[in-house]
């Protein structure tokens, strides 16, 4: 292995690099999500060599959501009449880098390392083609690429924090081992052992996690000074507001009666929601055989959960629009170091078409948890001035944060605190 | 149809939006009333209308979107009743400055368009009482007649929340009042709430009870009394 490469790994190790995301924070603030700049590792080695048991005991020993192993076997290229024949035959030569589609899985990967959502082909080796489906990966913070040629193509390499290559090569020699993957072993930093992977890949994920911190830090700072953005909109403080608010605030109020009137209150929320989405002019026929100009709504509306706290506002949403589609993320706060983390998603697959997305959660603090819903849903093709995030409470720093970094969503709020506080709405709603 | 250019029109939507991202439509006309108060004239609430008046839109939908007009119309009118402050202890252990509703109320529904919005009424205030006035117009002298009227024998001592969606010359809103004072109910404790009105009828209404308030969603020159 190259001494540099040795001194970036030690770097590495130790946690002494740089931050790779420096985000600058002019007018508009910058966001990096954890799944940004995915750090992709390469495992290469001939078939047999143990590639894929090394992977899954990585992926096993760490037991986290945010690691994902991708095999190239899934870019193998559908075959044409004369190369299925052979297939068929068993004289196709699949170990060669010409049956892999470099060019496909480039391309998906710099998808992820941009933190967009890929997807990734299925390929059958029944029928020796790609099948129509495709299965999606979203977030991964460290992604394992494995395959007899995972560290061939320079454009690969390019995209990949750490080489291995698997030391048990010499196990199991074959004509195309000498020919293709032994070159590969030039360009791998390491030959390496099963726990330095997994400490390199802990480590790689603690760095991620502080550089989040630190970048949510940063934007809590700078906000701090300045008055609400006014797509910030509070409700009104009418007396029946307050009224409500008083007796949800209230830690001697029957569980049915917090329930009946926050569910009352959500209602309006929503009702609230729902004069910031879209509309277009309609002439309406009466029965008196008149027509008016009015209104309709320009398109479809949806509404996206913030698991668990989101779901206090769904019998609100549901008393609004009866069959609103609906999608859930479940973020939870890490309770060691209070970074959110990105457990569940999922999403109306044509959500990138809807009008308005509505992205409920029960209260809002730090605002860490909803930049990252926000970030999903803009990752997943949704327009950012098309999101309306309603919340019951929320605290000034986090609506800073927010429309900081987010300026065209709308935010609708049943009232402002000033500090951040635990999460006892949904802890109250839910009874557990 | 003259009564329809009167209608005013103007751009709907958020105040941060320019005005060429607001679609334009027919809002309320304006009353000059203090006690009558007009539903904030929102993009969302002019759809509602315009699904509820459309004479194409199906039955289950009207009672749906009826119903979200009329749970605002109870939201606002609920407004007026009154409270007092009230500092209580939040799960999270600090004080909350808030305030606590007084006073007892019922609902009475003009039979029978009234009793369309009980439901929304039950959504805002669970297991109220609701009396019930039958007002039909006498076939010989073409004026409103009362029929029958149940009504909570307490009534004198509660807010009422009178309601009958359309009001269009007036005649038996005004008939339901005066049934309500002769049972001992003062004039400023009834909130009369109310989805669609004619001007005039308005007027005569509020011109008669100058102390009781209404709430409505939509005032509109071109409604008649063909419900």
């Amino acid at each position: 292995m190259p001494a540099s490469a040795i001194a970036e790994l030690e770097a590495v190790l130790k946690g002494t690099t740089a931050p790779e995301t420096d985000s600058t924070i002019a007018k508009r603030a910058h966001y990096s999500p954890p799944w940004a700049d995915v750090s992709i590792i390469g495992i290469a080695g001939s078939s047999g060599s143990g590639k894929s048991t090394l992977s899954q005991a990585i992926v096993n020993k760490l037991n986290l959501p945010w690691v994902v192993i991708l095999s190239i076997d899934s870019f193998y290229k559908s075959l044409d009449a004369e190369s299925s024949k052979k297939a068929f035959l068993n004289e196709y030569d699949f170990d060669a880098p010409d049956a892999i589609d470099f060019d496909v899985l480039v391309d998906r990967l710099r998808d992820l390392k941009a933190g967009k959502r890929a997807e990734i082909p299925v390929y059958s080796f029944e029928k020796h083609a790609r099948l129509d489906k495709t299965t999606s990966i979203y977030s991964p913070h460290v992604l394992i690429l494995e395959g007899i040629f995972a560290l061939y193509d320079p454009r690969l390499l390019e995209l990949m924090d750490m080489k291995g290559i698997i030391k048990q090569w010499f196990t199991f020699v074959k004509p195309n081992f000498e020919k293709y993957v032994n070159p590969q072993r030039n360009v791998a930093d390491i030959i390496v052992p099963r726990a330095m992977v997994v400490q390199f890949i802990q480590h790689r994920l603690l760095e991620k996690s502080t550089h989040h911190r630190a970048a949510l830090t940063r934007l809590e700072t700078d906000a701090k000074s300045e008055p609400l953005s006014d797509q910030v909109i509070v409700m009104k403080q009418t007396s029946q507001m307050r009224g409500m608010n008083t007796i949800i605030h209230n830690i001697d109020t029957s569980n049915e009666d917090f329930i009946f009137y926050f569910n009352r209150l959500a209602a309006l929320l929503v009702e609230q929601a729902l004069n910031k989405i879209p509309f277009t002019p309609a002439e309406i026929a009466t029965p008196q055989g008149r027509t008016y100009a009015g209104l309709e709504p320009k398109g479809e509306v949806s509404a996206v959960i913030v698991l668990r706290g989101g779901a206090a506002l769904e019998a609100g949403l549901h008393r609004c629009i009866t069959d609103c589609k609906t999608g859930r993320v479940l973020i939870q706060s890490n309770i060691r170091t209070g970074e959110p983390e990105l457990h569940y998603l999922v999403l109306p697959d044509d959500i990138a078409q809807h009008e308005a997305v509505l992205l409920l959660d029960a209260q809002m603090s730090s605002g860490g948890s909803a930049l990252m819903a926000v970030q999903v849903l803009v990752d997943h093709g949704v327009k950012a001035d098309r999101i309306v995030l309603v919340t019951y409470s929320a605290g000034r720093m986090g609506l800073h944060r927010l429309t900081k970094v987010f300026p065209e969503i709308t935010v609708v709020v049943g009232h402002v605190v000033q500090d951040i506080e635990e999460r006892w709405i949904e802890k109250r709603y839910f009874g557990c | 149809m003259s009564d329809l250019k009167r209608a005013p029109t103007q751009c709907v939507g958020p105040d941060y939006r320019s005005e060429s991202q607001k679609p334009t439509a027919v809002v309320s006309t304006g009353v000059e009333f203090d006690t009558v108060t007009i539903l904030p004239q929102t993009p969302q609430l002019i759809a509602l209308l315009s699904i509820i008046r459309n004479k194409e839109t199906q039955r289950g939908d009207f009672i749906f979107y009826s119903n979200r007009i009329i749970r605002l119309l109870v939201e606002e009118g609920l407004n007026h009743l009154p409270t007092v402050e009230q500092t209580v202890t939040t799960p999270v252990g600090r004080p909350y400055d808030g305030l606590s509703f007084q006073g007892k109320i019922c609902g009475v529904s003009i039979m029978r368009a009234g009793e369309a919005m009980e439901q929304g009424l039950r959504e805002c205030c669970r297991s109220v009482r609701i009396g019930k006035i039958l007002i039909q117009r006498d076939e010989e002298s073409a004026q409103p007649k009362l029929f029958y009227d149940k009504l909570p024998e307490d009534i004198a001592d509660r807010w009422v929340l009178l309601l009958d969606p359309m009001l269009a010359t007036g005649g038996s809103a005004i008939m339901a009042v005066d049934v309500l004072k002769s049972r001992g109910v003062p004039e400023d404790r009834i909130l009369f709430l109310n989805v669609l009105a004619n001007p005039k009828g308005i007027q005569n209404f509020a011109t008669k009870f100058p102390k009781l308030r209404v709430v409505t969603a939509f005032v509109d020159p071109g409604l008649d009394d063909k419900k």
